[in-house]
């Protein structure tokens, strides 16, 4: 029997996995007749989801948290049974800040935070306009990224920063013309913006967090309770998806993504993006797709870091109904892979790649590591 | 009270403007359109709604406005218990969404983005008719070209022309168009001097 689903996705490098699911018939031999939705915001998903005009979507990890939170639009639920991927983002700046951030190739991430506080002090005894960064969307990692950043080096970001929702078509011309100063998005839009000469790439997603989450798959729960089977086939074809990613040439990937009804952009900022001068998009089944119990706990610790939400929560609770890693386990067992024993991990403090405890096999993660040393105990 | 219509198609936006002027109950509207979305001049306006196309990119920075402002427009969406939730959903599918000021009046929210959903599907269905027009006159060239081609090669007359390309697109189920245009690609190769 034949399952019929709508799935929503925004046109970024890291909607690859959904969108490979349909180039490379993976729904199909799932018994999935997917369509897919290309939308040209995150509004759009989230509203699309709540009135079942879409079924699941290519999401932000923090958009089904946050209705979890009740913030914002909250009519039912969405579950995140897989994430779709790590890293992918790029901060972009304008060649003047860039000049003032960047000494030499030495200098660290910390040390262009700090510099950027040096910049706010300078600009505000010229009496100068307040840095302006730009972010995608409110509950977007982006947000937490450029936060985190900015307050590593000492600068309160409530006050000495203004921040402003761009969707991100209109970024590149808004750091050019002066609007802004910097701006953080998914690929290839600093890559397009980069090779345009809009602006500069100051860092990317590994460079603040060698693991760091990004998007997850949302699924509206009435449609996963009344298709309990159709979410296992939906996992599973998209873990199909991210076996052929891993092993994929970047090349082949890149054309696919490139098509004008799916990403859509210049084939050379999707390139250049997915390089290893790019962004840092990760597609390992085995190592970046699991829903990390602790991954929504770190987010949702940025609602409250951020003031977006209040501390009287029952976080646990809410992380749990969310995030599914038990529907991961049972796709991801099906298809032989690897499967981690705990939901939770220490987030940080792992330079270099290491053993999670799993079965039948320990998995080999990739280094877990963030730019100020952080590290994150959710349990 | 202000109407803020946020849609890069200037068309339908007059479409859905003219909509809700001709409805009497909100003759006193004050409508304005912008293609694109522009926060600082938001506080000129200071719209009771405003309407907003789906396929604009803006949405997301309207949408943000409910976090970091009290008095911003919020989504319809989040008045769904109080307002008629199959009104938001034919709006989101006919491709518009609608934001309200708090304690605006739920009645004229529905009102008005019905009307915004049937100008919506009313401009899709034009656009459709004229893309099915466009798609039918350029059929009817390439086979009055076709029907040319085959005249000349086979010295017939044009009615016999016209069976040929009707038994070939009859016999292999294809669109005449399409039996039409592999004529004139074969023909382009078999022009002398050429290729």
């Amino acid at each position: 029997m034949v399952l019929s689903l709508k799935i929503g996705f925004s046109p970024l490098n890291d909607s690859a996995l959904v969108l490979l699911g349909e180039a490379l018939g993976y729904y199909t031999a799932e018994g999935l007749d997917v369509t897919l939705s290309r939308e040209a915001n995150w509004s759009n998903i989230r509203d699309k989801m709540s009135y079942g005009l879409l079924d699941a979507a290519h999401v932000l990890a923090p958009m089904p948290l946050a209705r979890g939170l009740g913030l914002g639009p909250t009519l039912g639920k969405i579950i995140a049974p897989m994430a779709l991927g790590a890293n992918g983002n790029s901060v972009v700046v304008s060649s003047h800040l860039m000049t003032a951030l960047i000494h030499d190739d030495k200098t660290k991430l910390l040390d262009t935070a700090r510099a950027l506080r040096d910049e706010i002090s300078r600009r505000r005894a010229a009496g100068a306009p307040k840095v302006v960064l730009a972010m995608p969307f409110a509950y977007s990692p982006h947000h937490f990224v450029l936060r985190h950043w900015v307050a590593a080096g000492g600068i309160d970001p409530d006050r000495q920063v203004q921040w402003v929702v761009l969707p991100p078509s209109r970024m590149a011309d808004a750091l050019r013309d002066g609007v802004i100063d910097g701006f953080c998005s998914g690929s290839p839009w600093p890559q397009m913006a980069q090779l345009n000469g809009d602006g500069q790439v100051l860092f990317s997603d590994p460079d603040f967090w060698t693991l760091k989450p990004e998007k997850v798959l949302g699924v509206r729960e009435p449609w996963a309770n009344e298709n309990p089977d159709g979410v296992i086939s939906l996992v599973r074809a998209l873990l199909k998806a991210a076996q052929w990613a891993k092993a994929a040439d970047t090349a082949d990937l890149a054309k696919i993504l490139a098509q004008p009804g799916y990403v859509g952009a210049p084939l050379e900022a999707i390139e250049l993006a997915l390089s290893t001068e790019g962004a840092g998009l990760l597609l390992d089944p085995q190592t970046t797709t699991f829903p990390w119990i602790s991954h929504a706990k770190w987010f949702m610790g940025q609602f409250v870091r951020w003031g977006l939400t209040t501390p009287e929560h029952d976080f646990d609770t809410i992380a749990r109904q969310i995030y599914r890693p038990d529907l991961w386990r049972q796709a991801a067992a099906s298809l032989g892979l690897d499967i981690p024993l705990e939901d939770e991990k220490t987030e940080g403090g792992e330079p270099v790649p290491w053993t999670l405890d799993a079965t039948p096999n320990p998995i080999l993660m990739p280094a877990n590591e963030l730019f100020d040393g952080g590290i994150f105990r959710s349990a | 009270m202000n109407v803020l219509i946020i849609d890069p198609d200037d068309a339908r936006a007059a479409l859905v403007a003219e909509g809700i002027r001709a409805d009497s109950a909100h003759q006193d509207a004050t409508i304005h359109h912008w293609p694109r979305f522009e926060l600082a001049r938001l506080k000129d306006i200071n719209p009771e709604m405003v309407i907003i196309a789906c396929e604009s990119p803006d949405r997301d920075t309207l949408d943000a406005l409910q976090i970091a402002h009290e008095q911003a427009p919020r989504p319809v969406a989040m008045f769904v218990d109080r307002s008629d939730a199959n009104t938001t959903a034919e709006a989101l599918e006919a491709g518009v969404a609608a934001y309200i000021v708090d304690g605006y009046s739920p009645n004229r929210v529905a009102s008005i983005l019905t009307v915004a959903t049937h100008r919506f599907n009313l401009m899709q269905n034009l656009r459709n008719d004229l893309t099915k027009a466009k798609a039918d006159l350029a059929a009817r060239k390439s086979i009055d070209r076709a029907k040319g081609v085959l005249m000349t090669s086979r010295g017939i007359s044009e009615d016999d022309a016209y069976k040929i390309l009707r038994k070939h697109a009859m016999d292999t189920g294809r669109p005449m168009a399409a039996v039409a245009a592999d004529i004139l690609a074969i023909s382009g190769l078999l022009k002398p001097g050429e290729g």
